[in-house]
């Protein structure tokens, strides 16, 4: 299997607790891999450290990204690199306009990848028709980022980010988490949007609810800071009638 | 002349230095609060001795004759210009406030028997710009202003200066804010290193169910204090925001009372300080509500950032209350820049250093956006972003 990101037994520490406890994990090209576990399992950790978190100190092992590690790297490196992670609780920041920020982000990756700046018009061509697909109202982006947003705008607004910077691997920290029916669907679709076969998803949830609307290639069960088990989506069914108490480490 | 030469002197010695002239009230309330020092309460963190204890040239205030412009222009404490139909002259000061706290404000008045008087008749947006050209001076003028019952006015103040240095400003205004009207002042000021220092001293009294808004956009170096006295009757609101932005080794900021007077009077006063460098921002702010003032409504915060380990923060808001049937709440935050904030925006491939640029300025936006005017209000952001990239380049 060719892979795109290599985590080799990463342990890592959330203060003075040893959260993932040599974790292995191999995301192939194009699919989507869904990260299962219960509470306190190391799921969000997961995503933290992959992402450079200021919360995780990396104590061991390696994750490499198209065969470069990326411990050492700063957050914006590896987001200029290809890597997002939507947020289970995204932030509030008053006073930072919506449409500056992303125009900001996505001047910062195109600059990264030696291509133009687009100018605010540019931009807002772009931007329009991702808001309708995900029943944006257009005056959101022009309030302050995440300001007052209900928990479903919070999250449409995550993936409006997604949809406008192209990352290559997608991490999906409990998107499903406190999003309606509707909303589920529109967010659903904006992700789906994005699965070309090139790009890589990471989605990690603690109900399998979200599973129904983004098809998952692979199961990895992840209990104690390590992934027990790898499976195709069969193991869904198993685990909503088992629970992960039933499953044994491979 | 060097004003340190009046501290500790009594009346008569004052009104000898001074030559004030059948003034003995004001140079007994000057006395009796003193020279401003080091451990004057309002004073505490602003270096007033060194500004006080200089040689400065004193002035000829002559008046000129005052050409039409579309603004108030006043050169180193005379105006040249004015917009037609406006009254602006020179008058005695007949409404002089006797229990202000500030001992600068009887000072001023007793340089300036002559105060510039600016009376708005009807709804009007007036500029006022000060400008100041002397070096090695010391400016002192005061203006007072009033307006119309049932009248709204919006003002905003603007500075500019020659390659000036050494001078000590002292101005303030007397603000009569007539009943069922409204005042709206913004203070734009952007201070250089080195060029000048400057404490004014003002007084509002604001009549019943009559309104001001006092906006203060305060950036840059050098040393200024703003000291406000507020007075509010029945029904009377204010609402006052400071912002600052202090680079190098600059002391600025704002000693201020709230008074509540009339019952159901309401204030709202809010600071937002970022400090940089070796900078000390001031924020020393009483609300006091009277036996007279019942269901008074009182909100008071100020919000500081620190972007330097030697920056400081003098934040020291304080109720004084006489009544139990109101509602009051004040506090105080200073912290660095919200780690969350600043991760969420990096993992979006935003740098730190541009990340940290985004938070200031968002901080400074929340402020600045109360300015209603959206023309003035990109002024504002437009000033407080070059002093802010200017110190912060790359």
């Amino acid at each position: 299997m060719s892979t795109v990101m290599k985590i080799e037994n990463i342990e890592a520490n959330i203060g003075d607790k040893k959260i993932l406890k040599g974790l292995n994990l191999e995301l192939e090209p194009g699919k989507v891999h869904a990260i299962m576990g219960p509470n306190g399992a190391g799921k969000s950790t997961l995503s933290k450290t992959i992402v450079g978190h200021y919360d995780v100190e990396v104590t061991g092992g390696d994750i490499t990204y198209k065969g470069k590690s990326i411990v050492d790297m700063e957050p914006e490196e590896r987001a200029l690199e290809g890597i997002f992670l939507s947020f289970q609780h995204p932030v509030e920041i008053p006073g930072v306009n919506n449409a500056y920020f992303l125009r900001t982000a996505l001047n910062a990756k195109r600059k990264h990848e030696g291509k133009e700046e687009l100018n605010a018009a540019e931009f807002l061509r772009e931007m329009k028709k991702h808001l309708e697909m995900l029943g944006m109202k257009s005056d959101m982006i022009s309030r302050s980022l995440n300001e007052g947003f209900s928990g479903g705008e919070k999250k449409r607004n995550e993936i409006l980010q997604m949809l406008i910077l192209e990352p290559e691997v997608i991490i999906l920290d409990e998107i499903d988490s406190g999003l309606d029916i509707d909303a589920l669907r529109q967010v659903s679709e904006g992700i789906n949007k994005m699965k070309d076969g090139k790009r890589t998803f990471l989605v990690i949830t603690h109900y399998s609810r979200i599973l129904d609307y983004i098809e998952p290639d692979y199961i990895h069960v992840l209990k104690d800071g390590k992934v027990i088990k790898t499976a195709g989506p069969e193991l869904v069914p198993y685990l909503e009638e088992h629970g992960y108490d039933g499953i044994k480490e491979d | 002349m060097n004003l340190i030469t009046l501290k500790n002197k009594n009346t008569q010695e004052v009104s000898q230095l001074l030559d004030t002239k059948d003034r003995n009230t004001l140079v007994e309330k000057f006395t009796s609060l003193g020279l401003p020092h080091k451990m004057t309460e309002e004073y505490h963190y602003f270096d007033v001795e060194k500004l006080l204890d200089t040689e400065y040239k004193t002035l000829e205030y002559v008046p000129k004759s005052i050409q039409e412009d579309d603004k108030i222009i006043i050169v180193d404490g005379v105006v040249t210009s004015a917009p037609k139909g406006l009254r602006v002259y020179l008058e005695v000061c007949e409404n002089i406030d006797m229990e202000h706290f500030d001992s600068l404000y009887y000072l001023g008045h007793l340089l300036s028997p002559r105060v510039i008087k600016i009376d708005v008749d009807g709804d009007a947006h007036v500029e006022i710009l000060h400008k100041y050209t002397r070096s090695n001076a010391l400016i002192n003028y005061r203006v007072e202003i009033t307006n119309q019952a049932n009248r709204h006015v919006t003002m905003y103040e603007n500075f500019e200066t020659d390659e000036i240095t050494n001078t000590l400003v002292l101005y303030g205004y007397d603000m009569h804010i007539a009943q069922d009207s409204t005042l709206r002042m913004v203070r734009l000021q952007t201070m250089n290193e080195n060029r000048y220092s400057m404490i004014t001293s003002h007084r509002v009294d604001v009549a019943k169910n009559a309104s001001v808004v006092l906006k203060n956009f305060d950036f840059g170096g050098d040393q200024a204090l703003q000291l406000l006295k507020v007075e509010l009757g029945e029904y009377a609101h204010v609402d006052a925001g400071h912002l600052l932005y202090l680079n190098e080794d600059s002391k600025r900021g704002t000693a201020s009372q709230i008074i509540h007077k009339g019952e159901h009077s309401t204030s709202k006063q809010i600071a937002k300080n970022i400090l940089d460098g070796q900078a000390r921002g001031i924020f020393d702010a009483l609300i006091r509500v009277e036996h007279s003032a019942k269901f008074t409504k009182a909100e008071q915060d100020s919000k500081s950032i620190l972007l330097h380990e030697k920056a400081y923060m003098a934040s020291k808001p304080q109720l004084e209350i006489y009544i139990d049937e109101l509602e009051a709440s004040h506090g105080a935050t200073t912290g660095q820049l919200d780690e969350k904030q600043l991760f969420y925006l990096q993992s979006r491939g935003i740098s730190r250093i541009e990340a940290r640029k985004m938070l200031v300025i968002a901080f400074a936006n929340t402020l600045i956006e109360t300015v209603k005017d959206t023309r003035h209000q990109e002024r504002i952001k437009n000033a407080f972003e070059e002093v802010f990239y200017a110190s912060h380049k790359g």
